[in-house]
């Protein structure tokens, strides 16, 4: 089983690392869901 | 002149109706129609349920905005669906009954030239037997008056292991159909971060129950995911998670009746056990209204609008999961048999789950529900405005806008902890929702790079603005369209 290592854990709670992870982020996850949906069927 | 009825005022409900009233001009009649006064943004209900936010943060009512709108607004639930009209009224209606005020109990056909059901999931408690929000110690947070009494109850539990007494808590599923995993996942790692905020986290003993095969599967059948540089199963992500937190799991449960203090379930090696606890909170299963419907001449024809949910342009055949295929899901949320309704959101029949289906040894199914969260819910809900907005400004139907949970991404941004410098979540994306097995064959169903995952303060403060962004966006407030579902 994975484990979280005390590097990891510094990364994920650092404000300054975690300030750019946000901004990366929020335009990621702005990418994928506003980035469009449509239908799967042939017409 | 059209006039477009709205079943519901959560998130499907509400984005249909702001974005008709906004397209539309005021010839046109936009009504809403629903038992609630307040609108509740329901993803930060977590929040309400361990006590870092209050209600008021997370409603909002209704019938101020709708009046200031134009929005017609009517507190009343629906009864029944007359989708030809009966012998007075040529037009359609549905028959609805005021719950609020002097009118409570009298009722009223409301017509409509079209029909948006977005009346959501029944909060199906009834299915297990002694489950009821409140009682036997067993709480929910489906509801922001669930998540306060949640709330209330942890904190007494919060107050006794101060006091030195240790605690079970048990969080998770409350049935062995339920869905929504996502919701207890985020209310068990915030109640484990509480605990240790308060410095008792050593006294409690906290427990994940649910009817998942593995852990992650969040009833979208697990996915791969990328994370950090690395490919991960989302089983792996989560274990990992609760490994770090301490956190206990039982899987492949399904519940099957609440005592005072005791969860019996059942699992999927057929073996009848049960979990002690002091704290429980457990999501019920999820139903349909149970609706009826009536012809022009009062004929039963319930069977042509629902399937427990609203019957929608799904292909409802009956086959084994390996012929399922994203090609089964609804583009455009039409009813096949009367044209003018539609039903977004979580009203509609789903076509068959995204899990892989499992029985007990005894023949009981134990797997998830497909979920459908607020995101797809206000996707769908906006596609349905579109393509009614364009059929009436065009004087035919038209269906141009298109969206199936198999060609949607969605984002679960959900909360691990609350706190600015503290706090922690756990972000997902994934695309599609519905895995599409042709297209992504080699990535569980999915495209890598498009489904991934995050932990960290930064998906804490991402929900943090998600929930600001929404609700600016729910009151309409100036350019509120500008924010994407």
């Amino acid at each position: 089983m994975k484990r979280i290592s005390k590097y990891q854990r510094f990364k994920m709670m650092n404000p300054c690392i975690q300030f750019f992870k946000f901004i990366y982020l929020s335009i990621k996850v702005l990418l994928i869901v506003a980035g469009g949906h449509g239908g799967t069927r042939k017409v | 002149m059209s006039k477009i009825l709205v079943l519901g005022a959560g998130i499907a409900g509400h984005v249909a109706a702001s974005h008709l009233r906004r397209k539309l001009s005021k010839e046109h009649e936009v009504l809403v129609v629903s038992p609630n006064s307040n609108y509740q943004w329901i993803p930060s209900n977590i929040w309400v349920g361990i006590g870092r936010m209050k209600s008021k943060q997370i409603l909002f009512p209704l019938a101020p905005l709708y009046k200031k709108k134009n929005i017609g607004y009517k507190q009343a639930k629906a009864l029944t669906f007359h989708p030809e009209g009966d012998h007075e009224s040529e037009k359609p209606y549905v028959l609805v009954e005021y719950v609020i005020g002097e009118e409570k109990g009298r009722q009223e056909k409301v017509t409509y030239d079209y029909l948006i059901n977005a009346t959501g999931p029944k909060l199906n408690f009834e299915a297990t037997e002694g489950l009821n929000p409140g009682s036997n110690k067993a709480y929910s947070v489906c509801t922001y008056t669930h998540a306060e009494h949640a709330w209330s109850a942890l904190e007494d539990i919060i107050k006794q292991l101060k006091s030195g007494k240790k605690a079970k808590i048990l969080i998770g599923t409350g049935h062995a159909k339920s869905t929504c995993q996502g919701a207890a996942f985020e209310y068990i790692l915030n109640v484990e971060q509480e605990l240790r905020r308060h410095k008792v986290r050593d006294l409690a003993e906290i427990t994940w129950i649910s009817n998942e095969y593995k852990l992650g599967d969040f009833g979208m059948d697990g996915m791969l995911l990328s994370y950090g540089g690395m490919t991960m199963k989302s089983n792996e992500m989560v274990e990992m998670i609760f490994e770090d937190r301490g956190i206990k799991w039982i899987l492949g449960a399904g519940v099957n009746k609440v005592e005072e203090g005791i969860a019996h379930y059942e699992t999927l090696d057929g073996d009848y056990k049960q979990e002690t606890y002091d704290f429980a909170m457990l999501i019920p299963a999820f139903s349909g209204h149970g609706f009826k419907a009536y012809d022009k001449n009062g004929g039963d024809i319930t069977e042509k609008l629902f399937k427990g949910f609203m019957i929608v342009d799904a292909d409802y055949t009956p086959k084994p999961y390996e012929e399922w295929s994203v090609q089964d899901w609804p583009e455009t949320y039409q009813n096949p048999s009367y044209k003018n309704i539609f039903a977004p959101g979580i009203a509609f029949a789903p076509p068959h789950a995204i899990s892989k289906p499992r029985k007990s040894k005894n023949g009981t199914d134990i797997s998830p529900s497909p979920p459908r969260t607020g995101m797809p819910s206000g996707i769908t809900a906006k596609l349905v405005a579109d393509n009614i907005i364009d059929s009436i400004k065009q004087n035919k139907e038209v269906l141009r806008h298109k969206g199936s949970l198999g060609n949607m991404g969605a984002a679960c941004i959900a909360s691990a902890g609350y706190g600015l410098t503290q706090g922690s979540g756990v972000s997902i994306t994934t695309f599609p929702i519905v895995p599409d097995y042709e297209k992504y064959p080699d990535t569980q169903g999915r495209k890598l790079g498009k489904t991934f995952g995050e932990i960290g303060l930064a998906g804490h403060w991402l929900k943090l603005a998600l929930h600001y962004a929404f609700i600016y966006k729910a009151k309409m407030k100036p350019f509120w369209w500008l924010i994407p579902e």
